[in-house]
């Protein structure tokens, strides 16, 4: 006998109302401007060029922020200061892009310190920060959302005072590369995600990681008893963020090639946290999904694509932003979810009456 | 066991000394010692001034203001992250209503309320009854207010308006006694209206925590839910007045940053929530709810504005050393409260054992 | 005579998933009585308790108050008709004062203001009353538990209740604040409330009642007046023998030679247990009896790592065994499935296939990780071993009953090959049937080798299973016996009247 695909269980999975909801969205762009969906080809920066491409493009920064972040809600907890991280990691590597000023006195294709430093430091940095996190938390026993506070406050005193409140600007080739440069025919920050992307779900799913996060956010007390190091898993899981908010800071501000340490990750915390929860995976923690958070970041950015694309002023995407959301948070949420099971369910049992009838 | 144990009368001394204050009286102390310190170090440049101490208040009042409302909220155990989109809506609303339509600012305050108070109590309903995480609630709400914002304007507004600038402009100066004449107190300190208006919104939420039903059932909620309900307390209710008071508290905010910079901004008052809820925190509130007073929010908002006059002041250091400053005294409280919280288990289990 | 009866409930039954929690049971209680209630757990105590507070409905039954039939709806109905419930964790908020615990959400007001100094002043006179002088104005959480429970009280009381129902209420007091409870309990007798007690000591049963109803499995085994009825009896009644008929187990035969596995000296921690020495061979299998509270509970936890022990030592194996946590047991060969299987045992969320590999998993570390292909195989040797009914190994733990919860958590431990098992009451709450194939499963782990921990609160299955049964009692052992030559009168007498003196040879 075949089994019969119960609807019921699509209707209390969150997953779902992520996936309909940007196919709801991207079909309201096919039917008022088709050319929204054009991709073309352009020969001089090998790259592809298109709407699509750039929403994922411009979706890196939150999306790889929001891998650690599913992770951190996962443990029941949020993550506030990957914000403030952004800034600091953008700020650090601006620092070590500084070139002599005494041979040369604008900025370009040079620098005084080596290339790896650019990249380790900031990242370092922001792994230590995450760990700070992590030990106020696990260690400490302090309020996720107040532990993260602290450097969400203060992150951004700490990246301007690095930088002794200046914007640096550089030219340095192969900073631009992280976010400007391509590979594939595809823009790197893209190429980047995707490695990043895959090498969390990876870790998380190949290994047990993913498993225990799940049993500690679930049940704490419980996993502790079977064995589990609770403590060593959240110490992890935001220094992971905190890593994961350095690349990307780098990003960001190999896009401006500058450093903006009032800007640079502004509200990222926010959209990070609204693409995990879009994506499905509960505040209250437990069960993740990355694929969800993925989803969720990408539908984020095609409504600020799709407003942009409509001649509306930029910051204003966020009331549209504010109304899909809604939408979707409310469909989501548990009275609606159950009362969407009960009458599919009822709905099945009518026509299997029936049918028997 | 015995009986003895228990004794103890209820004098004026244990009513002060009582544990649930600590925190506040922590808040206190150390705004007093910064006080002292900065009346040390910069004393000789002013610091010390009734000028100064008052412009705390008359830059910071909007803050407060929020801080009310925000402080009760918190106190349920929840938050609400869009009371600073919120405020600026409310000044773009004055703005954009006066400057360019020609409204009466106070239709434009009404029409603020009116949209303010029930974004709030639209977004307890959401927390509550469809049991959304406040965080997430909030933090569309606040989505929501600043895209608005951005939707009437891109651009700063003007506010041109006679009673706008009556009201802006209306300050009541100290006085001293000198040869037997009133005169100005120098360097001239003075209260305006947001600094009045920041302290009856103080003394109202003041009065609702403590004197009515309504307040007390905001602790009760956020010392243990469950509980509340079992107790048989209206908690949805309750949650969703809240947040709409908050609301108020927002627009009311907004009044007051209109006020103070004469014009509506889309991107006026970004982050401000942030601080609002550290100035609470500071002030002695638990984010876990149940714990907060109105005093500690106060001297929560004085102790917040005070390292920005600190640094004012010192003249040479960089004016981001405040945000560091700010985010040590949010490690330096929560420490306390960990230390205070594992104190006080400590002589229950005494106690017991 | 029934028509004094304040109280009637007949034929109540009550129907959970797959089981009949209560079966045509019948209650009454009269006004200016004490009623104690009495059952182990499981028993359909607190489900017949949760009936007449509105959290459950009954099935089938009906519920009469001073005559009238009455359908609570919810606990804030069953209060409005005179129901008040103390329950044993104290419902009540700590960040509030005493007085406010009260009287919040009908505090007395004047001129439209919450008059604090009339709630001060009745709160007082209202502990007064408790016989408890203390500061009303402090928060509860500053009190000592004891406290907390008698505000609790006296806020029930002061609803005007008819019926005060107090469940567990003793369970964390000492002997001066339980007199203390009883004088009150007393007082309100007298002015002729109606008061339902729940508790799991018997000399306070004895100590305050007017009549007992022992419940068994969900059947009202009876109701006695408390005179007609000896301790031993009572014991004997709640208990019950029902497991003899249907499963002929064999002790484990332990060799005479065969090496200690497990030694605790004296190892304690305050306010937990003092002093606890335990030895365990290979192979062996000890019970630990003794009634909720008696402290076997805190001895588990502590030989596992859950909680620290700050004295005594402790050799696993013939090595000196350092365990600050659940992970070093773990990594030393220990296994333990708690006794709130729902609290601490399961990972609600989780599938059956993830739950079971979760231990192998953390002794693996999660960079060691076992592919799905190898939990699947676990998984699916473990339900085929223990009989877990389900349809497949991706159900969610938390939608399966009791006993195949239990069955999954077993399986957890059985599969890390464990040489030192603890089982804190494994067989609760779960039907006979999963009982006795758990107690199956565990003799033949004892044939394999494993020593065994096993606590219980139904003697027959602990006399039945163990090959030394260690008693404890008030958060201490008292007596250590021989599973041959022990019954089960020996240990009650042990239990209900403390005296090693009637088997001891500890």
């Amino acid at each position: 006998m075949k089994k019969k695909f119960d609807f019921s269980v699509l209707a209390r999975s969150k997953v779902t109302w992520a996936v309909v909801a940007e196919a709801l969205i991207l079909l309201v762009c096919l039917f008022v401007r088709p050319d929204f969906f054009s991709i073309s080809y352009q020969p001089t920066t090998e790259m592809l060029y298109g709407n699509l491409i750039d929403i994922v493009n411009r979706s890196s920064e939150i999306t790889i922020i929001a891998m650690g972040m599913t992770l951190v809600i996962a443990l029941g907890g949020t993550d506030l200061s990957v914000g403030a991280l952004v800034a600091v990691s953008g700020a650090i590597a601006l620092k070590f892009l500084r070139w002599d000023v005494t041979i040369y006195n604008t900025p370009g294709d040079y620098t005084v310190y080596p290339f790896i430093l650019v990249l380790v430091v900031p990242l370092a940095v922001c792994t230590l920060m995450g760990l700070f996190n992590g030990f106020l938390i696990a260690k400490a026993d302090i309020q996720p959302i107040i532990a993260t506070l602290i450097l969400m406050v203060c992150g951004r005193g700490i990246a301007q005072i690095l930088t002794n409140g200046k914007q640096f600007t550089t030219q340095y080739s192969p900073f631009r590369v992280i976010g400007q440069g391509s590979f594939l025919f595809l823009p790197m920050p893209i190429i980047i995600t995707a490695i990043v992307v895959a090498a969390v779900a990876l870790f998380v799913r190949k290994t047990a990681f993913g498993t225990f996060v799940e049993a500690v956010g679930i049940n704490r007390k419980a996993a502790r008893l079977s064995g589990i190091n609770a403590q060593l898993i959240i110490f992890i899981v935001y220094a992971l963020t905190g890593f994961l908010s350095g690349i990307s800071g780098m990003i960001y501000s190999s896009r401006i090639m500058s450093n903006d340490s009032n800007n640079a990750g502004l509200n990222f915390e926010m959209d990070a946290i609204l693409a995990v929860v879009i994506g499905g995976t509960s505040m209250t923690g437990g069960k993740f999904s990355l694929l969800g958070t993925v989803l969720g970041s990408i539908i984020i950015r095609t409504i600020v694509n799709l407003v942009y694309y409509f001649g509306i002023a930029s910051e204003a995407t966020m009331a549209f932003k504010a109304v899909i959301i809604a939408v979707v948070i409310v469909l989501q949420s548990e009275p609606v979810r159950n009362y969407f099971a009960k009458h599919s369910k009822a709905r099945q049992n009518l026509v299997s009456g029936g049918a028997r009838g | 066991m015995n009986k003895k144990q228990y004794a103890g009368r209820q004098s004026l001394m244990s009513r002060i000394l009582n544990p649930k204050f600590i925190m506040v009286y922590a808040t206190i102390g150390l705004f007093l010692l910064i006080y002292l310190f900065g009346a040390l170090a910069y004393g000789d440049k002013g610091f010390t001034t009734l000028r100064t101490f008052m412009n705390l208040f008359v830059d910071n009042a909007y803050y407060g203001i929020s801080a009310v409302g925000m402080t009760m909220v918190l106190i349920t155990g929840g938050i609400d992250l869009s009371v600073g989109a919120v405020a600026s809506l409310t000044g773009m609303f004055i703005a954009y209503g006066t400057s360019v339509l020609g409204l009466h600012p106070l239709i434009c305050i009404a029409f603020s309320l009116v949209v303010g108070v029930g974004l709030g109590l639209l977004m307890g309903w959401v927390i509550h009854y469809l049991n959304v995480p406040p965080f997430i609630t909030t933090l569309t709400g606040m989505f929501l207010a600043r895209g608005v914002c951005s939707l009437i304007s891109r651009e700063s507004i003007e506010i041109k308006h006679e009673m706008i600038d009556a009201l802006a402009g209306w300050k009541v100066n100290f006085m001293q006694l000198k040869d037997g004449q009133w005169v100005k107190v120098k360097p001239t300190a003075y209260f305006n209206f947001n600094v009045l208006l920041f302290i009856v919104v103080l003394l109202v939420g003041m009065y609702l925590l403590q004197r009515t039903r309504f307040g007390r059932n905001i602790y009760a909620i956020g010392g243990n839910e469950q509980s509340a309900k079992l107790m048989g307390l209206p908690v949805g209710r309750t949650k969703v007045l809240v947040y709409g008071f908050n609301g108020l508290c927002s627009v009311l905010a907004g009044v007051a940053y209109a006020l103070y910079v004469k014009s509506g901004w889309n991107l006026s008052l970004q982050g401000a929530e942030l601080d609002v809820i550290t100035c609470a925190v500071i002030g002695g509130t638990l984010l876990s709810g149940g714990v907060g007073y109105m005093i500690g929010t106060l001297f929560g908002v004085l102790l917040k504005s005070i390292i920005p006059a600190l640094i004012t002041f010192n003249g040479n250091l960089l004016s981001w050393w405040g945000k560091i400053a700010t985010g040590l005294l949010l490690l330096l409280f929560i420490m306390i409260q960990k230390l205070v919280v594992s104190t006080s288990g400590k002589k229950k289990a005494e106690a017991k054992g | 005579m029934p028509e004094n009866n304040l109280l009637e409930m007949k034929q109540i039954e009550i129907q959970f998933p797959g089981v009949k929690a209560l079966d045509k049971v019948d209650f009454s209680l009269r006004a200016g009585e004490i009623h104690s209630l009495l059952g182990e757990n499981g028993a359909g105590k607190s489900t017949l308790i949760k009936c007449l507070t509105g959290v459950n409905r009954k099935d089938a039954g009906t519920i009469t108050l001073e005559g009238k039939e009455i359908q609570p709806q919810s606990p804030q109905n069953a209060m409005e008709l005179g129901i008040s419930t103390v329950y044993q964790e104290v419902n009540l908020c700590p960040n509030l004062t005493v007085a406010e615990n009260i009287f919040v959400g009908r505090q007395p007001m004047r001129r439209g203001q919450i008059d604090w100094r009339t709630i001060n002043r009745r709160a007082k006179e209202l502990m007064a009353r408790f016989h408890l002088d203390i500061d009303v104005s402090r928060p509860l959480s500053y009190y000592s538990t004891a406290i907390q429970q008698m505000v609790a009280i006296a806020r029930a009381v002061d609803v005007q209740a008819k019926i005060l129902i107090l469940d567990e209420p003793t369970s964390s007091l000492d002997d001066n604040e339980v007199q203390l409870l009883f004088d009150v309990m007393n007082e309100l007798k007298a002015e002729g409330m109606g008061i339902i007690f729940i508790t799991h000591f018997l000399d306070q049963v004895f100590a305050v009642s007017d009549r007992l109803t022992i419940l068994r499995n969900g059947h009202l085994v009876g109701t006695f007046g408390i005179h007609d009825i000896t301790k031993v009896e009572l014991v004997t009644q709640m208990v019950g023998k029902d497991m003899d008929t249907i499963f002929n187990l064999k002790r484990a035969s332990v060799a005479p030679d065969a090496p200690y596995m497990l030694t605790a000296k004296h190892i304690g921690a305050p306010g937990q247990v003092d002093d606890i020495s335990i030895t365990l061979k290979k192979g062996e299998l000890i019970g630990f009896a003794g009634l909720l509270g008696s402290g076997r509970t805190e001895t588990a936890e502590m030989l596992f790592g859950a909680n620290r022990f700050t004295s005594g030592e402790m050799e696993l194996d013939g090595k000196k065994a350092e365990v600050k946590k659940p992970y070093d047991a773990l990594m030393q060969g220990m296994a333990f499935c708690p006794e709130d299987r729902k609290r601490d045992g399961i990972i609600g969320d989780l599938s059956i296939r993830e739950n079971i590999a979760l231990a192998v998993q953390a002794r693996r570390g999660f960079l060691h990780p076992l592919s799905v292909k190898e939990q699947n195989k676990l998984a699916d040797k473990y339900i085929q071993a223990l009989g877990i009914a389900t349809p497949d190994a991706e159900k969610k733990i938390g939608e399966l009953s009791g006993g195949n919860q239990q069955k999954v958590i077993l399986a957890r431990w059985m599969a890390t090959d464990p040489k030192v098992l603890i089982l804190d009451e494994p067989t609760r709450g779960i039907d006979i049937g999963a009982k006795a194939e758990i107690q199956r499963l565990m003799l033949e782990m004892c044939g394999d080798g494993v020593s065994v921990i096993f606590i219980s609160s139904e003697l027959d299955e602990i006399i039945r299973c163990s090959n030394r049964v260690i008693v404890m009692r008030d958060r201490e052992k008292v007596a250590e016996l021989d599973g041959d030559t022990c019954t089960q009168e020996k240990i009650l007498s042990i239990i209900a009247e403390g005296s090693a003196a009637a088997g001891g040879e500890a």
